[in-house]
């Protein structure tokens, strides 16, 4: 129970986009087409649940006991960087089909502030290995959720006439807002 | 080779400057950093235990071993005239998602419970949180050293209703807090004297 | 003296980040709920871009090529932990309120876009100028964006109260999606004034930025 609330609340209540502020980079820019955006948002899973649990280890066993909890930042970017330069090597000599689908999406992750963002959140919030894990993994697909959905209204929004100093940038940033009014809703379901 | 040997080299050279900077960063900063976690963190709750005092608690803070304890307190002193009317340190307690943390106030030289806060609260939002609520802290003002304790253990603090574990370990850290008083109190007496 | 001047100016209008070269939106969004919020992650962002900047010009010759992300990235990085002692030394309560938001300065890609983009091509006094030119424009836009939803989300500015206490805020401004909504506005409304100015100047109407990597040079130096 306690674990399902922690989902239902990382997808929908706290969406890592939409009421969190994170990852608005790529919501923004690699949303022109669902199937970009499926791609995007299945990368964005893979690294993100690896890379929480690789920082959660070495925040606990590797600079929590040096007394080196300062250098936090610098220690999480390097990991996400090489993990994730690891990660596009690693697939395009195993997995040459999935790299296919996700490498052009793989180098844009390092800079994505969700990656950092949810390792950190589940630092400050002291939440154990497995619970970080889930969490980090419910939270990456809240991101997902939010980029497939923008990808689907902005094509819609192709055959739509726009007023021309909207066009581009702030429809986006509009559309964004809506979709978070209505996120926004579901903050009522858990207290 | 040579290529790759410079990389190894820059990249160590830039890693090495880049600690090295860092660590006397921290080492010039650490104490700054202490006391303003201590006045922003810690310091509210001082004050809702002891108001109107005349010192700076932050400042005048001194540590202390209990005899038989592998842990320090931080003991945070309340002033008024001159004279020390009480003291108040903090003390943990595992509730439901985390750590509990509770100032405790002492006044001095009765020795009786003068008020608690809540520090850190991790718990369950709506749930737990209550227990940081005026009427379960309130209890403890003016409360003596010993029963301290719910009412369902045998003593006469009230649990908030449906935050029975955060209730006892908030009362369970004053228990602690209260013991440690009993055994220092003697050091606590002489540490700050009068001016 | 001249291209100097040039470098520095063109982060304060021109280019001025986030609103015409899109950079650095979660940090825009997300601490820009009050003035004074946004003023302090302005501070922090020029002090890490332009020592960056500094420190990505100075190295450039020495840094190969293809270490370089990692390199700037490592820079990057140690200025960003130097700013969060700083600031937990100076400035804890704002520390405090930013939240997250400090360490993230490092993937804010308005740093490494600048690393990349600029102070890596050019020698120290014009990267230099870039960065603090970057850094002021966006410390601007984001005090700008602060103040304007303060004002609408709380009434107040930099904490004064501005109306009497019969004024109702308006609360939506506070939330996340106020954030994105007001900044939607603002960019419509930059738009909108540049092709006012190119249509006294007689020039066809362009279109505002959009949102693609290419603004971030980090992604598209990847791309090749």
């Amino acid at each position: 129970m306690e674990y399902f609330l922690l989902i239902i609340a990382a997808i929908f209540v706290n969406n890592i986009v939409l009421a969190q502020y994170l990852g608005n980079c790529p919501f923004l820019g690699c949303s022109r087409a669902t199937g970009t955006a499926v791609g995007m948002g299945g990368a964005v899973i893979f690294v993100v649940t690896l890379a929480t649990a690789i920082t959660w280890l070495v925040q606990k066993r590797l600079l929590e006991p040096m007394g080196l909890e300062y250098l936090q930042t610098i220690a999480f970017i390097l990991v996400i960087a090489a993990l994730v330069q690891f990660v596009e090597m690693f697939l395009k000599k195993v997995l040459p089909p999935l790299y296919r689908a996700l490498g052009i999406f793989l180098p844009l992750i390092t800079t994505n502030c969700a990656v950092l963002g949810i390792a950190i959140i589940c630092q400050r919030k002291e939440y154990g290995l497995l619970k970080s894990v889930v969490f980090a993994a419910a939270s990456a697909a809240g991101f997902m959720l939010a980029l497939v959905l923008m990808a689907a209204i902005r094509e819609r929004l192709d055959t739509a006439r726009v007023p021309r100093a909207l066009r581009g940038m702030p429809i986006g940033l509009i559309l964004a807002g809506l979709m978070s009014l209505a996120f926004f809703a579901f903050s009522g379901m858990i207290a | 080779m040579r290529e790759a040997a410079r990389m190894i080299i820059v990249l160590s050279l830039i890693a090495g400057l880049s600690g090295l900077t860092l660590a006397s960063l921290r080492q010039a900063t650490g104490p700054l950093i202490e006391e303003q976690v201590l006045t922003y963190v810690q310091g509210p709750s001082l004050g809702q235990i002891f108001a109107d005092t005349e010192n700076n608690a932050v400042r005048d803070r001194k540590t202390f071993r209990p005899p038989g304890a592998d842990r320090e307190l931080t003991v945070f002193p309340a002033r008024r005239q001159g004279r020390l009317v009480g003291v108040s340190f903090e003390t943990s307690a595992k509730g439901y998602g985390g750590e509990i943390g509770v100032m405790v106030g002492f006044t001095m030289p009765e020795g009786k419970l003068a008020g608690i806060a809540i520090t850190t609260m991790k718990e369950t939002p709506g749930v737990g949180s209550r227990v940081a609520k005026h009427g379960f802290t309130t209890q403890f003002r003016g409360h003596g050293l010993d029963n301290l304790d719910l009412r369902s253990k045998g003593g006469d603090i009230d649990a908030v209703s449906g935050a029975t574990i955060s209730s006892t370990a908030a009362t369970a850290a004053v228990k602690q807090a209260a013991q440690d008083f009993k055994a220092i109190r003697e050091e606590l007496a002489k540490a700050w004297p009068e001016s | 003296m001249g291209a100097t001047w040039k470098e520095l100016t063109k982060g304060l209008w021109r280019e001025i980040p986030p609103f015409r070269l899109v950079l650095g939106l979660c940090p825009t969004l997300a601490v820009t709920k009050t003035a004074d919020n946004g003023l302090g992650m302005g501070l922090a962002v020029i002090f890490v871009l332009t020592l960056s900047n500094l420190a990505v010009s100075a190295l450039r010759r020495l840094i190969p090529a293809k270490v370089r992300i990692a390199c700037f990235i490592v820079i990057a990085a140690t200025l960003v932990v130097g700013v969060e002692l700083l600031m937990q030394a100076f400035a804890y309560p704002l520390y405090q309120r930013l939240g997250i938001f400090v360490p993230l300065i490092v993937v804010n890609c308005i740093i490494l876009g600048r690393a990349e983009a600029f102070a890596s091509r050019n020698p120290v006094h014009l990267s230099v100028a870039d960065g603090l030119g970057m850094g002021l424009g966006f410390t601007l836009s984001l005090t700008l964006l602060g103040a304007l939803r303060e004002v609408l989300g709380y009434g107040t500015v930099f904490g004064l109260c501005l109306f009497g206490p019969g004024f109702k805020p308006f609360s939506f401004m506070i939330e996340a999606p106020g954030a994105f909504v007001c900044l939607g506005l603002v960019l419509a409304g930059m738009n909108a004034l540049t092709n006012w100015q190119r249509k006294r100047q007689g020039l066809a109407a362009v279109e505002g930025p959009g949102h693609d990597c290419k603004s971030c040079g980090l992604c598209a130096a990847d791309k090749k």
